[in-house]
């Protein structure tokens, strides 16, 4: 497995004008939810597929040519790399016409950008995922990670809630993970439906109820912006400090490198500064930006 | 006794400008398209030699185009080809950039080149040489003096012209500009009294800029009411977010990326966006801020709280565009004065 360190992915990109995307052929199409879809993806250029490399939480620029940019995470895990994959759902100009895409089809690709989840800091400890709907997307790159490297990490446990059965995501994820004896998995629901047997209620009242331990912790947390600003005071309730608390947080965003403007929050740039942030860097804006 | 620096007659100054038509693509202030910005120069026209003071549309223009292609591209039965568009190999040779906006150019350099590079923008601003004309006279909304800027000395362009009368005197400031001078026809020594008439006029544009903007512990004093909304509210309430103090602010960068298609031929372009739009930060679910205070606050904030925490450098330079060219005179140095002391 490959760690790549900042000054390397810098270097990767300062290569010629970074604006200018590369082409990606889409291979697979996952439908997740009724919304929601994964794109596995390649490089076109044969030196690109080899060279290419990324860490968890990290995204990139995704393009339909003539319609335009949006920015998605990179859902696959750099452990396991005979492709790359994002997940989008459709929502807006881009978002639609992605979806309208078929297996094939080549898209515009720039990245990667931001800074990536810390690895080094989550070796040896604890670890909690919270995970919200398509929040699963960034989270799922790193369960990964973590998993393929199960003996750098301790407990692994895993809490991920979507508004009802049919919006859970990646549920060939969740079936692994549920079975994996080293893993703790919850899965919850808002509301459920006729067949749902499984927990019903809002990821930061399941987390609550789960209470993993704070001690030799970290929390990972990823989801709606509402679901994460009620997740944190529950971690805090656990006794996670703000140190011990990791997120991803989703701003519009256009150039992905710090230079259009429009995703920060306070002096930081999500693109650009994030869209990894512990919650001690970010709890002084949280409630007025974010 | 000779000074180091250089002279020339205003009558001559246009035989200059034609002499650095050979080398360069020469800007000047100009009125032509009905909004005073810096224009291609026509090789005659030179009334903008009695002008006193910056333009309508800021220098920045030049290296960051309110509209501008990225690329382009086509789709044939291999795919897409993605190309750059030709670009314009003549450097550009700005005369008559004011202090105000060359120490823009400066702050708008540390975005551009700090972590990625932007080319666009680079490119241009790479091979430019400002050669800047010191203001003779103020506007009322000027106060660039309270930002430790003078209106008539700079170490932000190549070469420095203060107006001593019928003449300029001229100062290399960077080596670019000696190297300038010193294969230029035409300039003469300039003498002791050139310079005590330089200094003089210097000193009287210093007087000119009246309007103060307290910047004792400005930090500190916006940190404190970062989170005071009755006060954002009250001073954003006139505000009618047209974006025009953030398209003329020479300060401020933001851009949008938009692509164009016809047929299989496309383009991507960006340009000139604002905060002061909702649709700025808008996102499916939310927007942070839909509020107008809230973007009036981050417009205040990017200049003067959060680019010095990034650069260590204030991103306003006191030239005045945002308050005389706003159609309902929002004045950030109120906004910034009244600042109350306790919260
Ligand atoms: S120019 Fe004036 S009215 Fe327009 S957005 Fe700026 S402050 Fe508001
Ligand atoms: S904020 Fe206003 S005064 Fe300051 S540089 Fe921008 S336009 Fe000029
Ligand atoms: S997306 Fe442009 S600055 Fe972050």
């Amino acid at each position: 497995m490959t760690i790549t360190d900042i000054s390397h992915r810098r270097k990767f990109l300062a290569q010629g004008n970074v604006y200018l995307p590369h082409i990606v052929i889409i291979e697979k199409i996952i439908d997740e939810t009724p919304g929601v879809r994964t794109f596995h993806f390649n490089f076109k250029d044969e030196k690109l597929r080899e060279e290419f490399s990324f860490e968890s939480g990290q995204f990139g620029e995704y393009s339909v040519l003539g319609i335009g940019e949006a920015p998605f995470c990179i859902s696959s895990s750099p452990t396991r790399r005979d492709h790359l994959e994002f997940a989008l759902q459709r929502v807006g100009k881009v978002t639609n016409a992605l979806h309208r895409l078929g297996v094939g089809a080549e898209i515009g690709f720039r990245g990667p950008y931001g800074n990536g989840v810390p690895l080094d800091l989550l070796q040896g400890k604890n670890l909690v995922f919270v995970g919200g709907g398509i929040g699963l997307a960034p989270l799922r790159s790193l369960i990964w990670n973590v998993i393929d490297n199960r003996d750098k990490y301790e407990n692994i446990d895993i809490i991920y809630g979507a508004r009802s059965p049919s919006d859970l995501c990646f549920k060939y994820d969740l079936d692994a993970w549920n079975k994996d004896k080293a893993v703790n998995m919850v899965t919850t629901v808002d509301k459920g439906d006729e067949n749902w047997t499984g927990k019903v209620g809002f990821v930061p009242q399941v987390l609550e109820q789960a209470a993993p331990s704070a001690q030799n912790a970290v929390a990972i947390v990823c989801g709606p912006p509402i679901m994460i600003r009620f997740t944190f005071p529950v971690l805090e309730k656990l006794g996670f400090t703000p140190e011990q608390m990791i997120t991803t947080l989703e701003k519009r965003m256009k150039c992905g490198i710090g230079k259009c403007g429009r995703c920060n929050i306070g002096n930081l740039y999500v693109c650009r500064d994030g869209p990894v942030f512990s919650y001690a860097q970010i709890k002084g804006f949280i409630s007025k930006e974010y | 006794m000779a000074s180091s620096n250089k002279k020339i007659s205003k009558r001559d100054t246009g035989k200059l400008l034609n002499e650095w038509s050979q080398e360069f693509a020469v800007f000047v202030p100009s009125r032509e398209t009905g909004v005073a910005t810096m224009a291609k120069w026509d090789g005659k026209d030179t009334s903008f030699l009695d002008w006193h003071r910056n333009t309508v549309i800021p220098p920045k223009a030049n290296f960051l185009p309110a509209m501008e292609e990225m690329f382009n591209f086509q789709r044939d039965k291999e795919g897409y080809h993605i190309e750059l568009p030709p670009q314009d190999k003549h450097k550009q040779l700005i005369f008559g950039i004011r202090p105000c906006d060359a120490k823009a150019l400066a702050i708008l350099d540390m975005t551009f080149s700090d972590s990625y590079q932007d080319p666009y923008y680079l490119s241009k601003r790479k091979n430019a040489v400002l050669v800047g004309v010191g203001c003779t006279k103020a506007y009322d909304s000027c106060f660039c003096t309270s930002l430790g800027i003078s209106p008539a000395e700079s170490t932000d362009v190549d070469l420095m012209l203060t107006d001593i009368g019928d003449e300029f005197l001229i100062e290399a400031i960077t080596e670019a500009g000696k190297k300038l001078i010193s294969r230029s026809r035409g300039l003469a020594e300039a003498n002791e009294a050139d310079e005590t008439r330089a200094k003089a006029s210097k000193e009287a544009a210093y007087q000119k800029v009246t309007r103060q903007l307290d910047t004792d512990n400005i930090k500190q004093r916006l940190l404190a009411n970062l989170e005071n909304k009755d006060y954002w509210e009250k001073i954003a309430a006139k505000c009618l977010s047209c974006g025009v103090c953030t398209f003329l602010c020479p300060t401020c960068y933001c851009f949008d990326i938009n692509d164009e298609l016809v047929k299989q031929q496309g383009a991507r372009f960006r340009s000139w966006d604002s905060c002061a739009f909702p649709v700025y930060t808008e996102m499916p679910m939310e927007n942070p801020r839909v509020e107008k205070w809230r973007r009036v606050r981050q417009r205040v904030y990017h200049k003067y709280e959060f680019y010095p925490m990034s650069f260590d450098v204030t991103a306003c330079t006191g030239c005045g565009r945002c308050i005389r060219l706003c159609p309902v005179n929002w004045d950030i140095t109120q906004a910034l004065n009244n600042l109350p002391a306790k919260v």
